[in-house]
């Protein structure tokens, strides 16, 4: 050990006036103190190749599947994206997968210097451990964020730049975009498929034969079509004039429910998916950090999360319990499925789809005041738990 | 030794207080154990203080408290002259401290754990890392894992982190775990070094020959109690003088000691006697030994006087400790 004289500072340097200007009493972290923890976090390897794996990897793989089978099979497989893609993939993967995976990198953060020995040395240090707990709130979020905006982007391009070139309304292939007046003009270019796969809501007279022998749930007998509701009957041999303007009113009924039919996710749309995400994320990490610090170990923080996301908040946004509708609402899964964007899927699985609303339409009421309160107390109130077994905890 | 009264000093007031270290009554418990039992201890500035003890005797508790790293129970305590752990952030702004064996972040490079700690010390600790890092000799392998290192280069690399914040008192809690004889004498000398430099370390460790080497003064801790504290010197006058004496027929010398006055305890171990004579004992005591021994008709070969040794005082003091309780 080479002996090198002594520091560039001398050892009696006035210890007041340097620590009265690093400030290391204050609860503010600093800016080198983010980015270390965040270069901390970064340079865990396995972590962050699972992170990525998760939250790119699997719909990306999903999405480079789907694009290789409709290449080489494009009759036996559809586009590989789509608004219908888009919707499953949001809501199915990226929305429960990046919680997990914020989680994850959570329990990490608030645990691994102290089960890595590192605890004593930050705290020898004298800087607060209040500021020492904040940090890593940046540093873990300039991580995650950016994972779960890469995922996302990656999910938008594909479903955009590969959907589907028809719009499927009804299993007919219909043009997209049409105004009303183009929708109904186009529906009497097309009366066959719009009488017979259409929804309509009034009776309908038309002589077009639906379906093969057997016939439709709106065939009715001697190839006169009957629609409509159960009673209505119709002895009338419509002429193909009639038959057009029946379709033209099947187009206006049904105007409404084509519009909101896309082939891919609007722009509006991706945007406020985008920021739900995050959102989800960031509950995630928050809350997955407090848990660590609390537990003061990762594994059972991570299974705890899983366990929350995976089963409870699934079995809690499906049953519906009189006496625990408060405790329901106090779960802050459903809390952010609340805010989920219409026009995407049942978060919590069995699909929903276009159409907007029927996600959240499943889940115990609860107002949009109420589910932000509930996340805001859910992000405060692990800090807070975090913060304070940090700054209370043996070192 | 004396007291200071810091409890109503200001930083800047105390800031040139006498002690590097200074505890009144401090008490730890864990549950019905006592691993702190109302310590008073005092550490001047300025030398190396060795803070010794058997295992388990709560050397690490109370380094622990001092640092913050827990809390203490009752008592008060003062590191630099200021008040802990009401002026905690001023006093460790000058403090660097191995606590237990020096763990880092194994996936990061030994200069990414200073990094990381310069982070949370003031702005100048960024710019010490490559000295420190070339004072404790493992500058060639800062940007290896720390995985990849040996005890020995995580002890070195735990007196680097102490080294960024350019510490006035460096508290080293047994330095010398997994270092080879280099390592340990390369360990001894920076430590003289850092001394040298008007620093105070204080150094933890059950390792009597190289507190003995090392320290200034120490301070002997046991069953959570400091049962001595001051210089070496100090410490080991008070300690009891053996004399070593090869001569012929020793059962016989042993007789003729024990019908004099000199109160000495005597035993036979060939080739002749050790006699551990109180402390205190003047040389004209060794003298009159010799003439008892001559005028009855013993050849006395050699007689010699044994210096007394850290370890054998620690020994004595922990046993007679031991044998009144």
């Amino acid at each position: 050990m080479p002996d090198l004289g002594p520091l560039p500072s001398p050892a009696r340097a006035a210890a007041p006036r340097h620590a009265s200007r690093d400030q290391r009493g204050s609860w503010i972290p600093t800016g080198g103190m983010i980015a270390t923890r965040f270069m901390e976090l970064r340079k865990r390897r396995g972590l962050m190749v699972a992170l990525i794996l998760v939250t790119i990897g699997i719909p990306a793989v999903f999405l480079l599947i789907r694009l290789l089978l409709h290449a080489f099979a494009p009759h036996s497989y559809g586009p590989a994206g789509g608004y219908d893609i888009y919707t499953g993939l949001v809501a199915g993967v990226l929305y429960v997968f990046g919680f997990i995976v914020a989680a994850t990198l959570g329990c990490t953060a608030g645990s691994i210097d102290l089960s890595e020995g590192m605890f004593r040395h930050l705290v020898v240090t004298g800087r607060s451990r209040l500021a020492l707990y904040l940090a890593r709130i940046p540093a873990g979020l300039a991580i995650i964020v950016p994972l779960v905006a890469i995922g996302f982007t990656v999910v938008c391009a594909v479903c955009v730049f590969a959907a589907p070139t028809q719009l499927n309304y009804q299993g007919v292939h219909v043009p997209t975009g049409l105004s009303r007046t183009g929708f109904e003009s186009w529906a009497a270019d097309h009366p066959d498929p719009v009488i017979c796969d259409f929804p309509y809501n009034g009776p309908i007279t038309a002589n077009e034969p639906c379906g093969g022998p057997g016939g439709g749930p709106g065939e009715g007998p001697g190839g006169v079509i009957v629609k409509g509701p159960p009673g209505t009957s119709v002895s009338v041999q419509p002429t193909p004039a009639m038959t057009r303007a029946q379709a033209v009113r099947i187009a206006r009924q049904d105007y409404s429910d084509y519009a909101r039919t896309f082939l891919y996710p609007s722009t509006s749309l991706m945007i406020r998916t985008g920021l739900w995400l995050e959102l989800e994320a960031i509950v995630g990490f928050i809350v997955g950090l407090g848990l660590g610090s609390l537990l003061g170990q990762r594994t059972v923080g991570v299974i705890m999360m899983i366990v929350l996301e995976i089963i409870l908040t699934p079995i809690l946004s499906r049953a519906h319990i009189p006496h625990l509708v408060n405790l329901q609402r106090a779960v802050v899964g459903l809390a952010v499925a609340h805010l989920e964007p219409s026009g995407l899927g049942f978060v919590f699985g069995g699909g929903g789809g276009p159409g907007g609303g029927q996600g959240t339409s499943r889940l115990v009421p609860e107002t949009t005041t109420v589910a932000v309160c509930i996340i805001v107390a859910w992000l405060v109130g692990w800090t807070v738990l975090g913060a304070w077994r940090m700054m209370t905890r043996d070192a | 030794m004396t007291s200071t009264s810091f409890a109503e000093a200001s930083p800047n007031q105390s800031f040139e207080n006498q002690w590097a270290v200074e505890t009144h009554g401090l008490t730890k418990r864990f549950g019905e154990n006592v691993a702190v039992n109302g310590v008073e201890l005092l550490v001047p500035r300025g030398c190396a203080f060795g803070y010794l003890g058997p295992n388990g005797a709560g050397k690490t508790t109370l380094i622990r408290v001092l640092l913050g790293l827990t809390h203490a129970d009752s008592g008060t305590m003062s590191l630099l002259g200021f008040p802990v752990p009401k002026h905690r952030a001023a006093a460790l702004a000058r403090v660097g401290a191995i606590v237990d064996e020096p763990r880092f972040h194994g996936h990061l490079t030994g200069r990414q754990n200073l990094q990381l700690l310069a982070a949370a010390r003031e702005p100048a600790a960024r710019d010490r890392i490559g000295p420190a890092l070339e004072r404790v000799g493992i500058l060639h392998r800062a940007d290896d894992r720390v995985s990849k290192y040996s005890m020995g280069m995580r002890q070195r690399l735990g007196v680097a982190a102490c080294l960024i914040g350019d510490p006035q008192l460096l508290v080293l809690d047994e330095p010398m775990n997994g270092l080879d004889p280099a390592g340990m004498h390369e360990m001894r000398d920076m430590i003289l070094s850092l001394v040298a430099e008007g620093r105070t370390v204080v150094l933890s460790s059950h390792l009597l020959d190289e507190v003995e080497r090392t320290c200034d003064a120490v301070a002997i801790v046991d069953r959570g109690k400091i049962i001595r504290q001051g210089p070496i010197s100090e410490l080991l006058a008070g300690a009891t003088v053996v004399l070593q004496v090869d001569c012929s027929e020793p059962h016989r010398a042993r007789a003729l000691l024990e019908a004099t006055t000199i109160g000495a305890a005597i035993e036979v171990s060939p080739p002749g006697l050790g006699i551990t004579l109180p402390a205190g004992t003047g040389r004209e005591v060794v003298a009159e030994i010799n003439r008892v021994l001559v005028e009855g008709a013993i050849s006395v070969y050699r007689l010699q006087e044994i210096q007394a040794s850290l370890e054998s005082w620690f020994l004595s003091v922990t046993s007679r400790l031991g044998a009144s309780e």
